[in-house]
């Protein structure tokens, strides 16, 4: 990894834990902790999307003390391939092609994570997803199907909004800027 | 939220891999468990630990307040909306199964959040560092995790004076979904745009310290370790392993 890429990493991390700060200011109902990861496999490359997603993972334990979600850890590894995937594919060069990779992210995302919800966690994870599952559950729906569908729902829409931002930042770059990535005039 | 905390218990004074390893050992074992009984000996396991670091009052205060939210969400869909047998208690008729199932997985995410925030209160993270330069572990490692961290603040305050400079410019916060989400755009685009520009002068800073040249760097502090900790690493492995052993045989069975 070059100095350039461990910099990008550590920047993908960063943005990936502080963004939470904005959406949270909005009130808006997903989390777009990955958006970080998103951005540093279309700008670097597969392995660095790794890193800035483990790291991530591991950094936001540490600053909340809940350690128990480490094993999601796999989720970001499977965002950071797909989106790099998706990048050198060109999907992130019109913002309707980004959303519709963004939706396949949902869908690619809520795959692994709602397994590990549920047969780890019995479905009890993060407090948004788990409050749709709950009135699910209360519904009268089976507590597996409730926990998937709570885990598309939220996934879909977050990684849709997480992509779209991504290609909005990567318009948004000053030619200059853009033209030290490589990976993004390719 | 709790992070180092100074003191001399022989948990601050063991090396950094030894603390981390009974955190990592807690884990996994909590994973390995799927009687109620299990998880709370580990519960009972990590207070322990965190009163051998004299950390019990913090870490476990703070283990409350992470836990609380989980367990409450556990009650209402096991214990009041899990599956038969029931069993009235006093106004409230829960599951019993559900009750079972409930301690098991609460335990489990208190018995984890309790163990690594007695690691991360009795872990010098200058030691941790110290420690892993002398293993000889990549620079590149090593920087992510204990400089990012220092980042994260710098990143926090330049993402509320955005938030401030962007109200001052007219851009409301509230409304509906749409307009909601119309905003993230003027609040993120800046804080993250802004960031990427600052990549080649981060860069620089780190190839004029060194952070380029390989080979193995020297480890100027470096903790000391002693067979006894290094045996108690490699007891903590077997133990996991056994209990994971116990857990498939029992299932076969």
């Amino acid at each position: 990894m070059t100095l350039r890429d461990l910099v990008m990493v550590r920047l993908g991390v960063a943005i990936n834990l502080v963004i939470g700060q904005i959406v949270a200011a909005l009130l808006l109902p997903v989390f777009l902790d990955s958006i970080g990861t998103i951005l540093v496999a279309a700008l670097v490359g597969p392995r660095a999307a790794i890193a800035a997603g483990l790291v991530s993972q591991v950094l936001a334990a540490v600053i909340s003390g809940n350690f128990a979600w480490l094993p999601f850890a796999v989720v970001q590894v499977v965002i950071a391939l797909y989106a790099w995937g998706a990048a050198r594919l060109g999907a992130f060069r019109r913002l309707w092609t980004a959303v519709l990779a963004g939706l396949g992210l949902g869908f690619v995302a809520a795959s692994c994570s709602a397994p590990i919800a549920y047969f780890v966690f019995g479905g009890v994870t993060a407090g948004g997803v788990t409050l749709v599952t709950t009135v699910l559950r209360a519904l009268g729906v089976p507590l597996g199907i409730a926990v998937a569908s709570a885990s598309y729902a939220t996934d879909l829409l977050d990684k849709a909004i997480a992509c779209g931002l991504v290609c909005v930042i990567l318009r948004g770059l000053p030619r200059t800027l853009a033209a030290r990535f490589p990976v993004l005039a390719r | 939220m709790i992070g180092y905390v100074a003191g001399r218990s022989p948990l601050h004074r063991a090396h950094p891999y030894t603390t981390l390893a009974l955190a990592a050992a807690v884990l996994f074992a909590a994973f390995a468990m799927t009687e109620p009984l299990g998880v709370w000996l580990l519960v009972l396991a990590g207070a322990l630990l965190a009163a051998s670091g004299g950390v019990l009052r913090s870490s476990a205060r703070t283990a409350l307040v992470v836990s609380l939210p989980i367990w409450a969400l556990l009650f209402v869909l096991y214990g009041l909306l899990g599956a038969a047998p029931r069993a009235a208690v006093g106004p409230l008729d829960l599951s019993v199964p559900g009750i079972a199932r409930a301690l098991v997985l609460g335990g489990r995410v208190t018995a984890i959040v309790l163990g690594f925030l007695t690691a991360l209160a009795t872990t010098s993270p200058h030691r941790l560092v110290e420690a892993m330069t002398a293993r000889g572990v990549p620079f590149s490692r090593t920087f992510l995790l204990a400089s990012t961290l220092t980042v994260l603040p710098r990143m926090r305050e330049r993402a509320a004076r955005i938030l401030e400079a962007q109200q001052c410019r007219g851009l409301r916060l509230g409304g509906s979904a749409v307009a909601r989400l119309r905003a993230l755009g003027p609040l993120a685009l800046p804080l993250i745009l802004g960031a990427l520009a600052e990549v080649d002068e981060q860069v620089l800073a780190l190839d004029v310290r060194g952070a380029a040249a390989g080979g193995r760097r020297t480890a100027l502090d470096s903790p000391p370790d002693s067979v006894l900790q290094r045996a108690l690493r490699w007891g903590l492995l077997v133990l996991v392993l056994a209990a994971y052993a116990w857990k498939f045989w029992r299932m076969r069975g």
